[in-house]
Protein backbone atom coordinates (compact mmCIF):
# COMPACT_ATOMS: atom_id res chain seq x y z
CA UNK A 1 0.00 0.00 0.00
CA UNK A 2 2.79 2.37 0.95
CA UNK A 3 4.50 1.65 -2.32
CA UNK A 4 1.36 2.36 -4.26
CA UNK A 5 0.88 5.64 -2.45
CA UNK A 6 4.46 6.61 -3.13
CA UNK A 7 4.07 5.79 -6.77
CA UNK A 8 0.88 7.79 -7.04
CA UNK A 9 2.62 10.67 -5.34
CA UNK A 10 5.50 10.48 -7.80
CA UNK A 11 3.12 10.37 -10.74
CA UNK A 12 1.14 13.30 -9.46
CA UNK A 13 4.25 15.44 -8.91
CA UNK A 14 5.35 14.56 -12.40
CA UNK A 15 2.07 15.66 -13.88
CA UNK A 16 2.15 18.97 -12.06
CA UNK A 17 5.72 19.65 -13.11
CA UNK A 18 4.72 19.09 -16.73
CA UNK A 19 2.18 21.85 -16.31
CA UNK A 20 4.92 24.05 -14.96
CA UNK A 21 3.30 25.06 -11.71
CA UNK A 22 6.28 24.10 -9.56
CA UNK A 23 7.16 27.77 -9.14
CA UNK A 24 3.95 28.47 -7.32
CA UNK A 25 3.72 29.10 -3.61
CA UNK A 26 1.53 26.59 -1.79
CA UNK A 27 -1.17 29.20 -1.51
CA UNK A 28 -1.12 29.89 -5.23
CA UNK A 29 -1.14 26.20 -6.01
CA UNK A 30 -4.17 25.69 -3.82
CA UNK A 31 -6.00 28.52 -5.57
CA UNK A 32 -5.05 27.14 -8.97
CA UNK A 33 -6.21 23.63 -8.08
CA UNK A 34 -9.45 24.96 -6.65
CA UNK A 35 -10.30 27.09 -9.68
CA UNK A 36 -9.59 24.41 -12.28
CA UNK A 37 -11.98 22.10 -10.45
CA UNK A 38 -14.73 24.72 -10.56
CA UNK A 39 -14.43 25.63 -14.22
CA UNK A 40 -16.29 23.56 -16.72
CA UNK A 41 -14.46 22.20 -19.71
CA UNK A 42 -16.75 23.56 -22.37
CA UNK A 43 -16.03 21.05 -25.08
CA UNK A 44 -16.42 17.99 -22.89
CA UNK A 45 -18.99 19.57 -20.54
CA UNK A 46 -19.17 16.86 -17.94
CA UNK A 47 -15.61 17.32 -16.85
CA UNK A 48 -13.93 20.22 -15.17
CA UNK A 49 -11.02 21.99 -16.78
CA UNK A 50 -8.84 20.25 -14.20
CA UNK A 51 -9.94 16.78 -15.26
CA UNK A 52 -10.02 17.15 -18.99
CA UNK A 53 -7.29 16.57 -21.54
CA UNK A 54 -9.08 18.49 -24.25
CA UNK A 55 -7.02 21.17 -25.94
CA UNK A 56 -9.24 23.99 -24.82
CA UNK A 57 -9.04 22.74 -21.22
CA UNK A 58 -5.25 22.77 -21.40
CA UNK A 59 -5.28 26.31 -22.76
CA UNK A 60 -7.63 27.43 -20.03
CA UNK A 61 -5.44 25.78 -17.38
CA UNK A 62 -2.39 27.58 -18.75
CA UNK A 63 -4.29 30.86 -18.72
CA UNK A 64 -5.54 30.35 -15.16
CA UNK A 65 -2.04 29.36 -14.06
CA UNK A 66 -0.57 32.50 -15.61
CA UNK A 67 -3.11 34.65 -13.85
CA UNK A 68 -2.54 32.93 -10.51
CA UNK A 69 1.19 33.56 -10.93
CA UNK A 70 0.50 37.22 -11.62
CA UNK A 71 -1.33 37.37 -8.34
CA UNK A 72 -4.92 37.59 -9.59
CA UNK A 73 -7.59 36.74 -7.07
CA UNK A 74 -10.20 34.02 -7.42
CA UNK A 75 -12.84 36.64 -8.29
CA UNK A 76 -10.62 38.24 -10.92
CA UNK A 77 -10.03 34.94 -12.67
CA UNK A 78 -13.66 33.88 -12.49
CA UNK A 79 -14.92 37.15 -13.89
CA UNK A 80 -12.29 36.92 -16.63
CA UNK A 81 -13.77 33.55 -17.64
CA UNK A 82 -17.37 34.68 -17.16
CA UNK A 83 -16.95 37.69 -19.44
CA UNK A 84 -15.75 35.40 -22.22
CA UNK A 85 -17.65 32.18 -21.82
CA UNK A 86 -20.71 33.15 -19.80
CA UNK A 87 -22.34 31.58 -16.73
CA UNK A 88 -22.06 28.15 -18.21
CA UNK A 89 -18.32 28.04 -17.61
CA UNK A 90 -18.69 27.88 -13.83
CA UNK A 91 -20.12 24.86 -12.06
CA UNK A 92 -21.32 27.17 -9.33
CA UNK A 93 -23.16 29.94 -11.19
CA UNK A 94 -23.39 33.29 -9.46
CA UNK A 95 -26.65 34.41 -7.90
CA UNK A 96 -28.11 37.07 -10.17
CA UNK A 97 -31.21 38.01 -12.12
CA UNK A 98 -30.88 35.39 -14.85
CA UNK A 99 -30.10 32.63 -12.37
CA UNK A 100 -32.79 33.36 -9.75
CA UNK A 101 -34.99 30.58 -11.08
CA UNK A 102 -32.11 28.16 -11.06
CA UNK A 103 -31.25 28.88 -7.45
CA UNK A 104 -34.75 29.25 -6.07
CA UNK A 105 -36.48 26.42 -7.88
CA UNK A 106 -35.54 23.73 -5.31
CA UNK A 107 -37.05 25.81 -2.49
CA UNK A 108 -40.13 26.46 -4.60
CA UNK A 109 -40.58 22.81 -5.42
CA UNK A 110 -40.25 21.79 -1.76
CA UNK A 111 -42.83 24.42 -0.77
CA UNK A 112 -45.20 23.17 -3.46
CA UNK A 113 -44.81 19.58 -2.34
CA UNK A 114 -45.35 20.54 1.32
CA UNK A 115 -48.45 22.48 0.38
CA UNK A 116 -49.76 19.58 -1.62
CA UNK A 117 -49.07 17.08 1.18
CA UNK A 118 -50.95 19.31 3.60
CA UNK A 119 -53.82 19.59 1.22
CA UNK A 120 -54.25 15.88 0.77
CA UNK A 121 -53.84 15.46 4.54
CA UNK A 122 -50.64 13.45 4.72
CA UNK A 123 -49.19 15.99 7.11
CA UNK A 124 -51.33 17.64 9.80
CA UNK A 125 -53.09 20.93 9.38
CA UNK B 1 -58.76 16.70 -11.37
CA UNK B 2 -57.06 16.60 -8.00
CA UNK B 3 -55.81 13.11 -8.68
CA UNK B 4 -54.58 13.73 -12.20
CA UNK B 5 -52.75 16.96 -11.35
CA UNK B 6 -49.69 15.29 -9.79
CA UNK B 7 -49.52 12.90 -12.71
CA UNK B 8 -49.62 15.77 -15.17
CA UNK B 9 -46.90 17.56 -13.22
CA UNK B 10 -44.87 14.36 -13.14
CA UNK B 11 -45.18 13.79 -16.86
CA UNK B 12 -44.36 17.42 -17.60
CA UNK B 13 -41.28 17.32 -15.42
CA UNK B 14 -40.25 13.98 -16.87
CA UNK B 15 -40.48 15.20 -20.44
CA UNK B 16 -38.62 18.41 -19.60
CA UNK B 17 -35.79 16.64 -17.80
CA UNK B 18 -35.51 13.85 -20.37
CA UNK B 19 -35.33 16.42 -23.13
CA UNK B 20 -32.63 18.42 -21.36
CA UNK B 21 -30.70 15.23 -20.66
CA UNK B 22 -30.47 14.12 -24.27
CA UNK B 23 -30.16 17.52 -25.87
CA UNK B 24 -26.51 18.49 -26.14
CA UNK B 25 -25.86 22.10 -25.14
CA UNK B 26 -24.30 23.29 -28.34
CA UNK B 27 -25.54 26.78 -28.70
CA UNK B 28 -24.59 28.37 -25.43
CA UNK B 29 -25.20 32.11 -25.64
CA UNK B 30 -22.04 34.15 -25.78
CA UNK B 31 -21.69 37.00 -23.27
CA UNK B 32 -19.72 38.81 -25.96
CA UNK B 33 -22.78 39.60 -28.09
CA UNK B 34 -23.26 43.36 -28.06
CA UNK B 35 -19.71 43.94 -26.92
CA UNK B 36 -16.70 45.06 -28.95
CA UNK B 37 -14.21 42.43 -30.09
CA UNK B 38 -11.36 41.83 -27.66
CA UNK B 39 -8.06 43.60 -28.21
CA UNK B 40 -5.30 41.60 -29.84
CA UNK B 41 -2.12 41.81 -31.80
CA UNK B 42 -1.56 38.87 -34.13
CA UNK B 43 0.77 38.28 -37.01
CA UNK B 44 -0.63 38.00 -40.48
CA UNK B 45 -0.35 34.59 -42.11
CA UNK B 46 1.10 35.75 -45.41
CA UNK B 47 3.52 38.36 -44.14
CA UNK B 48 5.43 39.22 -41.02
CA UNK B 49 3.36 42.26 -40.17
CA UNK B 50 1.27 42.11 -37.07
CA UNK B 51 -2.23 43.49 -36.96
CA UNK B 52 -4.30 44.71 -34.03
CA UNK B 53 -8.04 44.66 -33.49
CA UNK B 54 -8.40 48.25 -34.69
CA UNK B 55 -6.71 47.39 -38.01
CA UNK B 56 -9.54 45.09 -39.06
CA UNK B 57 -12.41 47.48 -38.31
CA UNK B 58 -14.31 49.67 -40.75
CA UNK B 59 -16.64 47.17 -42.38
CA UNK B 60 -19.46 44.91 -41.41
CA UNK B 61 -17.57 41.65 -41.60
CA UNK B 62 -17.25 38.09 -40.46
CA UNK B 63 -14.51 36.76 -38.23
CA UNK B 64 -14.04 33.07 -38.85
CA UNK B 65 -11.99 30.95 -36.43
CA UNK B 66 -10.58 27.93 -38.25
CA UNK B 67 -7.78 25.40 -38.36
CA UNK B 68 -6.48 22.81 -40.76
CA UNK B 69 -7.00 20.06 -38.16
CA UNK B 70 -10.67 20.92 -37.80
CA UNK B 71 -13.19 18.71 -39.58
CA UNK B 72 -16.02 21.23 -39.51
CA UNK B 73 -13.79 23.83 -41.14
CA UNK B 74 -13.31 21.53 -44.09
CA UNK B 75 -17.10 21.20 -44.36
CA UNK B 76 -17.79 24.92 -44.35
CA UNK B 77 -14.86 25.98 -46.50
CA UNK B 78 -16.66 25.62 -49.81
CA UNK B 79 -19.41 27.88 -48.57
CA UNK B 80 -16.93 30.50 -47.32
CA UNK B 81 -15.26 30.59 -50.74
CA UNK B 82 -18.66 30.96 -52.37
CA UNK B 83 -19.63 33.72 -49.94
CA UNK B 84 -16.41 35.63 -50.47
CA UNK B 85 -17.01 35.60 -54.22
CA UNK B 86 -20.60 36.81 -53.87
CA UNK B 87 -20.55 40.49 -54.74
CA UNK B 88 -24.17 41.16 -53.85
CA UNK B 89 -23.67 40.13 -50.24
CA UNK B 90 -20.21 41.75 -50.28
CA UNK B 91 -19.05 40.42 -46.95
CA UNK B 92 -15.37 40.54 -46.05
CA UNK B 93 -14.22 37.51 -44.07
CA UNK B 94 -11.36 37.78 -41.63
CA UNK B 95 -9.77 34.46 -40.69
CA UNK B 96 -8.21 33.58 -37.38
CA UNK B 97 -6.08 30.49 -37.80
CA UNK B 98 -6.34 28.85 -34.41
CA UNK B 99 -3.67 26.64 -32.83
CA UNK B 100 -2.27 25.71 -36.16
CA UNK B 101 0.97 25.82 -38.13
CA UNK B 102 1.45 28.64 -40.64
CA UNK B 103 2.89 26.37 -43.34
CA UNK B 104 -0.04 23.95 -43.07
CA UNK B 105 -2.51 26.81 -43.15
CA UNK B 106 -0.95 28.33 -46.27
CA UNK B 107 -0.96 24.98 -48.02
CA UNK B 108 -4.60 24.36 -47.03
CA UNK B 109 -5.69 27.72 -48.46
CA UNK B 110 -3.75 27.34 -51.69
CA UNK B 111 -5.37 23.94 -52.25
CA UNK B 112 -8.93 24.85 -51.34
CA UNK B 113 -9.12 28.52 -52.20
CA UNK B 114 -8.71 31.49 -49.90
CA UNK B 115 -11.95 33.24 -48.90
CA UNK B 116 -10.26 35.56 -46.39
CA UNK B 117 -9.29 39.17 -46.90
CA UNK B 118 -6.72 38.59 -44.18
CA UNK B 119 -5.73 35.63 -42.00
CA UNK B 120 -4.30 36.16 -38.53
CA UNK B 121 -2.33 33.44 -36.77
CA UNK B 122 -3.16 32.56 -33.20
CA UNK B 123 -0.87 29.59 -32.57
CA UNK B 124 -1.15 29.69 -28.76
CA UNK B 125 -4.90 30.24 -28.70
CA UNK B 126 -4.79 33.23 -26.36
CA UNK B 127 -6.89 35.45 -28.61
CA UNK B 128 -9.33 32.61 -29.13
CA UNK B 129 -9.91 32.47 -25.37
CA UNK B 130 -10.55 36.22 -25.42
CA UNK B 131 -13.15 35.58 -28.12
CA UNK B 132 -14.68 32.88 -25.93
CA UNK B 133 -14.02 30.24 -28.56
CA UNK B 134 -15.08 26.68 -27.73
CA UNK B 135 -14.03 24.86 -30.82
CA UNK B 136 -13.47 25.63 -34.45
CA UNK B 137 -15.19 26.59 -36.61
CA UNK B 138 -16.80 29.63 -35.03
CA UNK B 139 -18.01 32.66 -36.90
CA UNK B 140 -18.63 36.14 -35.50
CA UNK B 141 -20.55 38.91 -37.19
CA UNK B 142 -19.16 42.35 -36.36
CA UNK B 143 -20.19 45.85 -37.38
CA UNK B 144 -17.99 48.75 -38.53
CA UNK B 145 -17.04 49.58 -34.96
CA UNK B 146 -16.18 46.01 -34.10
CA UNK B 147 -19.24 45.28 -31.99
CA UNK B 148 -20.15 41.57 -32.11
CA UNK B 149 -23.75 41.04 -33.24
CA UNK B 150 -23.92 37.32 -33.71
CA UNK B 151 -21.89 34.21 -33.14
CA UNK B 152 -22.29 30.84 -34.78
CA UNK B 153 -20.63 27.71 -33.44
CA UNK B 154 -20.04 24.93 -35.93
CA UNK B 155 -19.79 24.74 -39.70
CA UNK B 156 -21.52 27.48 -41.64
CA UNK B 157 -23.65 26.81 -44.70
CA UNK B 158 -25.96 28.65 -47.04
CA UNK B 159 -29.12 27.96 -45.01
CA UNK B 160 -27.67 29.00 -41.66
CA UNK B 161 -26.16 32.11 -43.19
CA UNK B 162 -29.42 33.09 -44.87
CA UNK B 163 -31.59 32.52 -41.80
CA UNK B 164 -29.31 33.64 -38.96
CA UNK B 165 -26.85 36.12 -40.41
CA UNK B 166 -28.63 37.87 -43.28
CA UNK B 167 -31.45 39.47 -41.23
CA UNK B 168 -28.92 41.03 -38.84
CA UNK B 169 -26.70 42.15 -41.74
CA UNK B 170 -29.71 43.78 -43.44
CA UNK B 171 -30.56 45.55 -40.20
CA UNK B 172 -27.01 46.80 -39.80
CA UNK B 173 -26.85 48.09 -43.36
CA UNK B 174 -30.13 49.95 -43.18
Amino acid sequence: MKKVCLMLLLISTQVSSIEGNEELTSQERELYQQIIQEVRCLVCQNQSVGESNADLAKDLRTEILEQVKQGSSEDDIKSYLLSRYGDFVLYDPSFKKSTYILWLSPVLIILLILGWLRKIGVIGK
Amino acid sequence: MKRILPIIIFIGLFVFLAKSLFQPQTNIPSPLIGKPIPTFSLSELNSDTSLTDSDILGNISLINVWATWCVGCEQEHGFLVELAANQTIDMPIIGINWKDRDDLARKWLSQRGDPYIVVLSDPIGKTAIDFGVYGAPETFLIDEQGVIHYKHIGPLNREIFASNFMPIIKDLRR
